[in-house]
């Protein structure tokens, strides 16, 4: 853009910005060789997963990490309590009635002797 | 594949490749984005040396950046101009002061110019950084992106998060201060004929 950008700017600085782009520093192949060798060694993980995670590591990550861990978590508890103390809000008081646990021979009493 | 068979292929694609581990993708943004980061930090900082060691850094937080690198938010080159200004900043507020090294200015490749044209090209180039050092960071950085490294200002603006008309202002204000600095120098520089 030498003489339009010179004709736009109107100022004369279009021939020393044309300058500097001709001139632009170019890295050296030592700088080259340093960015690559940075490039390689981050992507490296990338390459090579590491083998050495445990069965547990592994799984945990391919379950999803954390997040998945908690609402697995979440729902193991809440099944166990609900198993173990069931709530008396959630059962009427007419249900409870009949919410006995009576063992066999006791049910087959009850029944006049018939089943 | 070859060094440079990735020339179509845009840097955010690159990028994730790069991410999955191929090789042929670190070489070509290696290739395509390392000239670029060094010629801005050099313009930035008036010193070789220290433009290398900024070049490396910002590649290196590319590298590190690639497998968080949300699509479509910022192009690579974005994202490098402002890393790189960033990183430049941070030296300048270091040391206070860069300074033009002479013979850090490289031969121009084009075998064609006369030897007094390669000269006076790089005289002008020479003067142009010197000028370009004695400007406020901001005012230099909005001048060089729009006219050096030819962006235009909605990109400009992003790069340096903050609007349009402010980076009208400072490429405005930094071109004006140029050139004052310049004018006593046209003559010298070749330009008489010019104006």
């Amino acid at each position: 853009m030498s003489m339009s950008d010179k004709q736009r700017t109107g100022d004369g600085l279009g021939g020393f910005f044309e300058a500097a782009r001709g001139h632009a520093p170019t890295p050296s192949p030592d700088l080259l060789a340093r960015v690559l060798a940075d490039a390689e060694a981050t992507q490296q993980p990338a390459r090579l997963p590491s083998t050495s995670e445990g069965l547990v590591v592994r799984l945990y990550r391919l379950l999803g990490g954390w997040p998945a861990m908690a609402g697995l978590a979440t729902a193991a508890l809440t099944g166990i309590w609900i198993g173990t103390a069931l709530p008396e809000g959630l059962i009427g008081t007419a249900e409870a009635a009949y919410l006995v646990d009576i063992t066999p021979e006791m049910a087959f009493d009850l029944a006049g002797g018939e089943f | 594949m070859p060094f440079d068979a990735n020339d179509d292929v845009p840097d955010e694609a690159l990028l994730v490749l790069f991410a999955n581990g191929d090789s042929a993708a670190a070489r070509a943004l290696t290739r395509r984005l390392t000239p670029r980061v060094m010629a801005h930090a050099y313009r930035l900082l008036g010193n070789r040396a220290e433009a290398e060691d900024v070049a490396q850094e910002a590649m290196l937080r590319l590298w590190k950046q690639a497998r968080d690198w949300r699509q479509g938010e910022a192009k690579v080159t974005t994202w490098l101009y402002r890393v790189v200004a960033n990183l430049c900043i941070d030296r300048q507020r270091r040391t206070r002061g860069g300074s033009v090294a002479l013979d850090a200015i490289p031969e121009p490749a084009d075998g064609r110019a006369s030897a007094d044209e390669t000269l006076q090209e790089r005289a002008r180039a020479e003067a142009l950084q010197a000028a370009l050092n004695d400007l406020p960071e901001r005012q230099r950085q909005a001048v060089v992106l729009r006219h050096i490294e030819g962006l235009a200002n909605p990109e400009i603006a992003e790069i340096m998060e903050i609007t349009i008309e402010a980076v009208e202002s400072l490429t405005s204000r930094g071109k004006r201060a140029l050139s004052a600095a310049l004018a006593g120098r046209q003559e010298e520089l070749g330009y008489v004929d010019e104006r």
